[in-house]
Parts: structure tokens; sequence; C-alpha cells
């Protein structure tokens, strides 16, 4: 008893403080013979998938980060891209590509500073509307105007 | 529990060895999901009106920290100005040769239009720049502390440099 209590004294960090939680710093001694009747006094709550989860969207997650970071380096080509070969091509990836990076890249935006249900499920859905119109209207601009590649070259011009 | 205790003696309390091993042996998963535990605490405590401590109001600020937060601010508003100009597109009767030549007419004068280029080219110029310096985090590069603050001067060059470069074509 009275070595654990020292332990305790002398080391707080270094063991898992798992196991030397300050109410049951002297229990786990006097619990020992009935450790298999309790063993959720001394266990760890910890978050772990349950296996009823797996599979419904596990890779989700990730899968988007890694398609940012694509899509980041796509868009990164595209300028020189856009230099050196104007045109209705590069206009078009310009427009999906400007519009999806913007897109993902306010959603993350919200997720950091939205909180409750609603409020994100309201907030994810103006975005959505909010890039779809972008989307529509660069393409517009692409179709009926000028183009991107041909209207920053005009507004450098002057 | 005695004979964990021991073992846990015998090795050196105070090293910092990882004995997870023995300890899930009790693991217990818990019923709710990080996203869920994360709502629990903001409903709880807006229901409670509770005040926020201050943080960016109190903590000091770094070169780090201004260009991350710089490079979401660039981001925002980048987005911004192009979801403004496709509205634009959208609903503006004429053609942007049009307004181009509005513009045009205004006669502003030479270092005006500069500066504006330049004022156009700094946050596109700063965001692509911090974008990499993002990338190469990404690939696990980068990350020391003297290597992060290089990493970030380097990019305050570079907008610069771009920036001034940009705006003299």
């Amino acid at each position: 008893m009275a070595a654990l209590v020292r332990l305790s004294s002398v080391c707080h960090r270094g063991v898992s403080p798992l196991l030397f939680r300050s109410s049951s710093l002297i229990r786990p001694l006097a619990i020992q013979k009935k450790d298999q009747d309790y063993p959720y006094l001394i266990s760890a709550k910890i978050h772990a998938t349950p296996s009823n989860y797996a599979g419904s969207g596990s890779k989700a997650a990730s899968l988007h980060w890694t398609g940012e970071r694509i899509l980041s380096i796509a868009l990164l080509g595209m300028a020189p891209a856009a230099y050196y070969f104007p045109g209705p091509a590069v206009d078009y990836s310009l427009a999906a590509a400007l519009t999806l990076h913007g897109h993902w890249g306010l959603g993350q935006v919200l997720t950091d500073y939205v909180h409750g249900d609603f409020k994100i499920k309201m907030a994810n859905a103006g975005l959505f509307v909010l890039s779809t119109i972008t989307f529509a209207g660069l393409c517009y601009f692409n179709y009926h105007d000028v183009g991107i590649c041909k209207a920053v070259a005009l507004l450098w011009s002057k | 529990m005695a004979l964990l205790l021991r073992t846990v003696a015998r090795q050196g309390l105070c090293s910092s060895r990882s004995q997870f091993g023995i300890l899930y042996r009790h693991a217990v998963p818990m019923g709710t999901t990080a996203k869920e535990e994360m709502n629990k605490f903001w409903t709880k405590n807006t229901r409670l009106n509770r005040p926020v401590s201050p943080h960016i109001s109190i903590y000091q600020w770094s070169v780090p920290m201004l260009l991350s937060i710089s490079h979401r601010g660039t981001g925002v508003g980048l987005s911004s100005g192009i979801s403004a100009f496709a509205l634009a597109a959208l609903v503006l009767p004429e053609s942007y040769p049009y307004y181009l030549d509005l513009i045009h007419s205004m006669s502003f004068g030479p270092q005006f239009l500069a500066f504006t280029k330049f004022a156009l080219a700094f946050p596109v110029a700063f965001h692509t720049f911090n974008g990499v310096r993002h990338l190469i985090w990404d690939v696990g590069k980068g990350f020391k502390i003297p290597e992060v603050y290089r990493s970030g001067y380097v990019v305050i060059a570079l907008t610069v440099l771009a920036s001034i470069g940009l705006a003299a074509m």
C-alpha cells in the first residue's frame, strides 16, 4: 500500500495515466482480488470503431483528403497551362478545378467553425448552392464570353 | 493486478515506455463517435451560455500562425472573388470587354493600375506558394520548427517577388 502511494507520488507522467487516475490511485491494490468481477473500474475508455460500423464510409474521409491534395496539384499545373496554352480546354478545366478546390476548402472552414447539427446542415447546403452558381457562372462565361484565360490576359493588358 | 504493478516497477516507472499492450486487456470502446462527442460539447456549452476562454486574444502571435490564418484568409477571399465574378457573369447584361473598356475609359494613372495588379496578384501568389508549403508537409517533410520558420520566410519572399513581377507585366 505504501509502495503504491510512493509510486504515484514519484512518477505521475511516466506510467500510463489510465492506471493511475487520481480517483483510483489507492484502489487497485484493494480490488486486486475482485479484478475479475469489476474489470471496468480500471479500464480505459477508448474511441474504437465498433465492428458494426465497419465498411460504412470508413475510408471516405481519407479518400477525400487524398482527393483534395491531388486536385491542388492539378490546379498548380493549370497555371502554366493557362499561360502557354490558353483556350477552351484550359478554360473549362480551370472552371471545374477552381470551383471544386474552393468548395472543398470552404467546406473545411465550415467544419472548423460551425457547430450544431442543424447549423452544419444549413451551412453546407448554402455552400453547395454557392458552388453550383459559381460553376454555372464560370461555364457561362467560358461559353458566351471571352473565357477565363482571355479575361485575365485582357485585364492585364491595360 | 499486483503482478502488473510489479512489472511496471521493474521496468522503471518514469520511462515513457508504452505498455498499452497489457492495458488494453481492459479497454472498453465508447458508445459514441468522436463527432458525437464534439457535438455534445458544443450543444451543452452553448446551451449553458458559457463564455469561451480567451485564446487568440492572449496568445503571442508567431510567424507560422500568421501565415496559417493568412492562407485561410486568402483562400476564402479568392473563393469569394471567383464566386462574385461568376455571379456577375450570370447577372450583368453586357459582355466582359464592354466592362473592361468602361474601366479603361476612366483613365486611372499607371501607378494605380500597377498597384491594382499587385493587389490582385498578391493573394494568389501567397496562397499558391503557401499551398506548396502545405503539400510538402503532406508528404511528411519540413516539420522541424526551424524548417517551419525557414519555409515560411521563403514563402513570404517568393510572394513579394512574384507579385512585383506579375504587376510589372
